[in-house]
């Protein structure tokens, strides 16, 4: 199946957080939680240069990815695709997954609920970010599609 | 209020900011064991032939186990001793996120009680664990 099955895209527009497998150098798994976007047929993963996913990546540009629908209970399917991906630290690129990622995360009655309750650490969050930006560049993980499948949630 | 929100230029201008203190999102593993009881989203990292393969699996913490199940169906197992990342993960919105990291080794597993017979069933015995909550950010002794 292509990523542009209209049931594949139903799931990559729904779900919020994708789990990204990754090898290292020498062949060890990894794998983590990361917002994306649905780009012109890329899918986007924001991080920083220096976290264990970009930095497999740079090693081993093959990945697998889960995709779930979190907030609907009632549906099941788990989408997984499987392609190349690049890590990105242009900065037009990082700044532009920034505003999808603000519109699809932040700016939403939800998201600004989850800012507001936790209203006392939005400062802290902001000097979470700048320590990550201490570390490295905020990068985007591009991954281009090469296959997707439906795996059976079996929970 | 929205640029508090959204405007994370500072990213690029570090320097800018008042000395830095250190942020974590870290906590105890056994401050997420909650996640193990009810298993939001669960899933297995392990290498293959083709790559990295991501796979959603049932899983059961019994006795202290992590015992996990991958649908026969799949056309990607672990073999025995083979080096896996387990991730247990909840949330969507930014303080919300929560998970609990476990690599280890997969080993052959029985059935667990109450679980469908029939079944293969692999232990991971973790060799390092690892678990974050962003709502528990907060600013810790800087140990670099």
């Amino acid at each position: 199946m292509k990523v542009d099955d209209p049931t594949a895209l139903d799931v990559l527009w729904r779900c919020m957080v994708a789990r990204i497998a990754t090898l290292s150098s020498n062949g060890r798994p990894s794998i983590n939680p990361l917002y994306f976007i649905y780009q012109n047929g890329h899918i986007w993963l924001g991080t920083a240069d220096w976290t264990l996913a970009a930095r497999n990546v740079k090693a081993d540009p093959r990945v697998s990815v889960l995709f779930e629908i979190e907030r609907d209970h009632t549906d099941h399917r788990i989408l997984r695709i499987s392609g190349r991906a690049s890590v990105n630290t242009d900065r037009e690129v990082w700044r532009l997954n920034e505003r999808l990622t603000a519109r699809k995360y932040i700016l939403t009655p939800s998201g600004l609920r989850n800012y507001l309750i936790h209203f006392r650490l939005l400062q802290p969050m902001h000097y979470y970010h700048a320590q990550s930006a201490e570390k490295g560049r905020p990068c985007v993980i591009d991954l281009i599609p090469e296959r997707a499948e439906f795996l059976n949630a079996d929970r | 209020m929205l640029s508090i929100l959204i405007n994370r230029d500072h990213i690029a201008n570090a320097s800018s900011l008042p000395p830095m203190k250190h942020i974590t999102r870290d906590i105890e593993p056994v401050d997420a064991h909650d996640l193990l009881e009810r298993v939001p989203r669960a899933c297995l990292s392990f290498a293959s032939d083709d790559g990295p393969c991501a796979q959603s699996i049932a899983f059961v913490w019994r006795d202290g186990r992590y015992l996990v199940d991958i649908p026969e169906t799949a056309n990607r197992q672990p073999a025995i001793d083979q080096e896996v990342v387990l991730l247990i993960d909840e949330g969507v919105y930014f303080f919300d996120l929560r998970a609990i990291y476990i690599r280890g080794h997969a080993k052959p597993s029985d059935t667990p009680d109450a679980a469908p017979a029939g079944r293969r069933w692999f232990e991971v015995i973790p060799l390092k664990t690892v678990a974050w909550d962003y709502g528990t950010l907060r600013e810790v002794k800087d140990e670099s």
